[in-house]
């Protein structure tokens, strides 16, 4: 275990019932690196996910952020101490606005208690909270939009708002599940070039969950590749996926 | 052991005629989505019918023939068409609401019809109900045991065919188990959803004409405290599964009687009885959660429909991006729903066209009362004040939060009794009194909290229920709390030399303190909290995983709700000089929830006009005569009938349509004069375009 990586799962096991969703797996992402979680469906990508997020618990293993252990946290804990998400299967707030969304995100990571402060009509937002809005809002070029409810969106245009949620409250790590789904070439290639530019502006690291290994390539450092349960493969993208294993597992094909 | 058997043995008929209930429930749950608490008003319909029959010298198997095959389905079919089956995506509320009102208003519309109420005291179905037939061991079988568990293996034996073997049965067994998937394999839902109407309200009413006999009179209330654990028994079944259910039933029958036996007579024991579904909820309702969500087709819900955007709509759209690059924040608790948070409509009147209507109405009203109204008119508009409290504690609870308290009379009611109880014996003045109970109904709000964090919706409904019957029949009895059917007085208070004992002074006490509670409404709506509660509505797993800790917030809304519920208890406590448990019951939680939801739960003056409308409904029940007492239940079930129509609230649908007419009459307007672009037409162009984008996207209509 390197001592500057910023995640470090290790010996990560769930089971549900008879099946072993996940068996031992580990997984470490250094700051500002981006990762790619590849496999066929089942594989244990989002139960892996929902591991590290606190959405499940895991039967073993640990899981350390910025040299904290985690895994006994709850989720809201987890998103405090600088960990953004978003979903396969979107969850967004719904009837608000776009600029409402990430203004709650931006809000609710900084943990400040607001209630009395809304008692004395002092809880609304700070300038420094809507600049922080607003500046996403143009990275995600929705600044048009923010006035709109998200119900109103098209699915290209909700996956950023939920991208945008969660890049809000400065977090280190971005965890990405599928985001390009159910999108189109050019709605991926918006995806795609947003998140380089939230990287290099930020520094943030990625772990990216996908299908679309045009995505996954332009985005990634290292790809870890999961198959029922277990780590495939884990290393540089052209090697992974060179890799005959891999191949015959994942792509299917038989070299 | 004998002396268990005894214990246990006369609960098998009241465990038969729970089960009944909670596979009826399950039933209609399951096929249709709707959780229906007017469950123990069908029952009750079919046991007056049967007793009616009865009455009319019909032989008492023809008599419990027709009310069990032919009244008891009849009404179902009913509830079906014209009710349940258009909310089956609707919201939690929406869904609960209707059957919350037809659980009121369908046993008086049952006496309407009925003519009288019967006299005679209900017989068994078969044999005679007193009678000891047989004995088991040494615990005699009256006949009313005996043709309860007759009945009820009778029945379960025609399910287990009908389930097992009929070409409908295995389709219903389908949609018990997942409706989406029985839905995407071509069954028709609908049909299959029409029969397990059928099949529940038949055995509704055959729980009905079998318990009639163990009342000498018929009284919906029974039937209402029968519900309770039919639904405990539902719970057990997980909400999903008819042998658990019915298992369930069973047990939760025996398990009352044999409690009860082993106890010590007195308070505790005759309060464990009623308590025991409450325990049970709280057990079995965490588990029944997590079942819920194992349907494999979960995933893939039906987009919500408009009804249930007509209530989830939020009312915090908060933040606009300005013309000039900067993001500004602008309070907008009001916002319609639908319409661009871009518009900004001119003027007050046709911005929120009914809540300024009713503001200015309230303005004259508290002109008038201090200056010539009658003093019983004030007395009904200081009672609407005080209940406007209560109301308002909904409005933050429900309207905001969107979770469903069934409980809210228990809180105001523990206000009022410990205002009461501190200024008689403590010797507080009641202004610190009505403080103090509000902050020890908070204190109780965290309690109740606590243990029911993980539900949201029915669940917690049910849960809060429970809690509602559970004070009901431990907490208010004891003579330090609410002194049972004696009561607790509340004097009205007194500052130094300022005494708001006459009518006047205590009129405006109670508007400052509507005027107190309205603006922690309004504060905690516009500012960060409401934001945090419209996400948390929107999606409790996008709300935590953005850093909202979403338990301590549920906990922090249910105290203030509690809290505000119960200063207005105090405050109505202090209004009337002595409030008795009577005033808070369960029932009287859920009529609270039903007039709010109906008047509107989305604004504070929706709580004002809600706290008006109820008192003077109270005020046509007791003077009225029973008549016509009658006809007011009447027109509260067509209410609750309408509200599927109009979840967003009467006085947002006026609003609606209120907006839609000036928007109307401005484009006609401006079209009679855009032809002729003269001198004329100037004023009424430029203010046509704003009026006619004024409509909001029609929801209101919806």
């Amino acid at each position: 275990m390197s001592d500057d990586a910023l995640l470090v799962a290790s010996g990560i096991t769930k089971r549900f019932g008879g099946i072993l969703a996940l068996d031992h797996v580990g997984i470490e992402v250094a700051p500002g690196e981006a990762v790619g979680i590849v496999g066929p469906n089942g594989a244990g990508k989002t139960t892996l996910f929902n591991c590290l997020f606190g959405l499940e618990v895991p039967d073993e293993g640990s899981v350390v952020f910025a040299g904290r252990r985690i895994d006994r946290q709850p989720v809201w804990k987890r998103s405090r101490l600088g960990i953004g998400r978003t979903f396969q299967r979107m969850e967004l707030f719904e009837g608000m606005t776009v600029a409402d969304h990430l203004l709650v995100a931006e809000q609710a990571a900084s943990g400040t208690v607001r209630i009395w402060r809304d008692f004395l009509h002092r809880g609304g937002p700070t300038p420094a909270e809507l600049h922080h809005v607003r500046e996403v809002l143009d990275l995600l070029g929705l600044a048009d939009l923010a006035g709109r409810p998200v119900d109103t969106l098209d699915l290209g245009h909700a996956r950023l708002v939920e991208l945008g949620r969660s890049m809000m409250g400065a977090p280190r790590l971005l965890m990405l599940d599928e985001p390009s789904s159910g999108l189109d070439a050019d709605d991926t290639a918006r995806l795609a070039r947003i998140l380089d530019q939230t990287r290099r502006s930020t520094g943030v690291a990625v772990v990216l969950v996908e299908h679309d290994l045009a995505l996954v390539e332009s985005t990634v450092d290292r790809l870890v590749v999961l198959n029922f349960g277990k780590v495939l493969a884990t290393g540089g993208v052209g090697e992974v996926l060179a890799d005959p294993e891999v191949r015959r597992a994942y792509l299917g094909i038989t070299a | 052991m004998t002396q268990f058997l005894d214990y246990a043995v006369p609960g098998v008929p009241f465990g038969c005629v729970f089960a009944l209930m909670a596979v009826g429930l399950v039933l209609t749950y399951k096929a249709s989505g709707v959780f229906n608490l007017a469950f123990g008003a069908q029952a009750f319909v079919s046991a007056l019918a049967y007793v009616s029959l009865i009455q009319d010298d019909w032989p008492r198997w023809a008599a419990g023939v027709i009310a069990v095959v032919v009244i008891g389905p009849f009404v179902g079919v009913i509830l079906d068409r014209l009710l349940f089956r258009r909310i089956r995506t609707a919201s939690p509320l929406v869904k609960l609401v209707p059957s919350l009102g037809l659980l009121i208003a369908l046993p008086q519309v049952a006496l309407i019809i009925a003519g009288s109420e019967p006299d005679i005291p209900p017989p068994a179905i078969v044999g005679d109900a007193q009678r000891v037939y047989l004995h088991l061991g040494s615990v005699p079988i009256s006949g009313l045991e005996l043709s309860i568990s007759a009945c009820t293996v009778l029945v379960v034996g025609v399910l287990v065919v009908l389930f097992r073997f009929t070409p409908v049965g295995l389709e219903m067994r389908a949609v018990v188990e997942s409706p989406r998937m029985t839905e995407l394999a071509g069954v028709n839902a609908g049909r299959v959803s029409a029969f397990a109407w059928i099949l529940s309200s038949m055995m509704a009413a055959l729980a009905g004409v079998l318990l009639a006999p163990l009342y000498s009179q018929l009284d919906p209330q029974n039937f209402t405290v029968l519900l309770v654990w039919g639904i405990a028994g539902a719970v057990i079944g997980r909400f999903s599964s008819l042998p658990l259910a019915l298992v369930g039933g069973l047990a939760l029958g025996v398990a009352q009687q044999v409690v009860v036996g082993y106890m010590p007579a007195g308070v505790i024991a005759n309060g464990l009885r009623p308590s025991l579904p409450f325990v049970v909820l709280l057990v079995f309702l965490p588990i029944a959660r997590q079942r819920q969500l194992d349907d494999p087709l979960s995933a893939c819900d039906p987009p919500s429909s408009a009804v249930e955007r007509g209530t989830s709509g939020y009312r915090s759209a908060s933040t606009l991006a300005a013309d000039d690059g900067t993001v500004r924040s602008v309070g907008l608790w009001h916002q319609r729903l639908g319409g661009d948070a871009g518009d900004r409509h001119p003027g007050l009147l046709t911005r929120r066209p009914t809540a300024t209507l009713a503001w200015a109405v309230g303005g004259l009203a508290v002109l008038s009362a201090v200056t010539w109204v009658p003093p019983d008119w004030l007395l009904t508009m200081n009672q609407g004040v005080a209940f406007a409290v209560v109301f308002l504690s909904l409005t933050l609870l429900t309207g905001m939060t969107g979770q469903i308290s069934l409980c809210q009379a228990t809180f105001a009611g523990l206000g009022g009794f410990v205002a009461g109880q501190l200024a008689n014996h403590v010797g507080l003045p009641v202004v610190v009194g009505m403080l103090a109970g509000g902050l020890l109904a908070a204190g109780l709000g965290v309690l109740v909290a606590l243990p029911t964090l993980r539900l949201a919706g029915l669940p917690l409904a049910l849960a809060t229920l429970a809690f509602a019957l559970l004070a009901d029949n431990i907490l208010f009895p004891n003579s330090w709390i609410g002194n049972g059917a004696g009561g607790v007085t509340v004097p009205r208070p007194s500052a130094g030399p300022v005494s708001f004992a006459a009518a006047k002074p205590f009129f405006l006490l109670s508007l400052v303190v509507l005027a107190g509670a309205s603006v922690v409404v309004k504060l905690v709506g516009d500012g960060t909290m409401g934001r945090y509660l419209a996400a948390v509505r929107g999606s409790e797993l996008a709300a935590s995983s953005v850093g909202v800790d979403v338990y301590r917030l549920r906990v922090l809304v249910f105290a203030l709700s509690a809290a505000l519920a119960g200063v207005g208890g105090a405050l109505y406590g202090s209004l009337e000089g002595s409030l008795s448990p009577d005033g808070f019951s369960y029932q009287i939680s859920a009529v609270l929830l039903v007039v709010v939801a109906i008047v509107g739960l989305r604004s504070i003056a929706g709580a004002l006009v809600a706290g008006l409308v109820y008192a003077t409904l109270q005020v046509a029940v007791t003077t009225l005569p029973s008549r016509f007492a009658g006809l007011v239940a009447v027109l509260f079930g067509l209410a609750t009938l309408s509200y599927t129509r109009h979840p967003e609230g009467f006085l947002d649908f006026l609003g609606a349509r209120t907006l839609e007419f000036v928007g109307r009459r401005r484009a006609a307007r401006s079209a009679t004069h855009s032809p002729t672009p003269g001198p004329g037409g100037t004023g009424g162009t430029g203010t046509a375009v704003t009026g006619a984008h004024a409509v909001p996207a029609g929801e209101g209509a919806g």
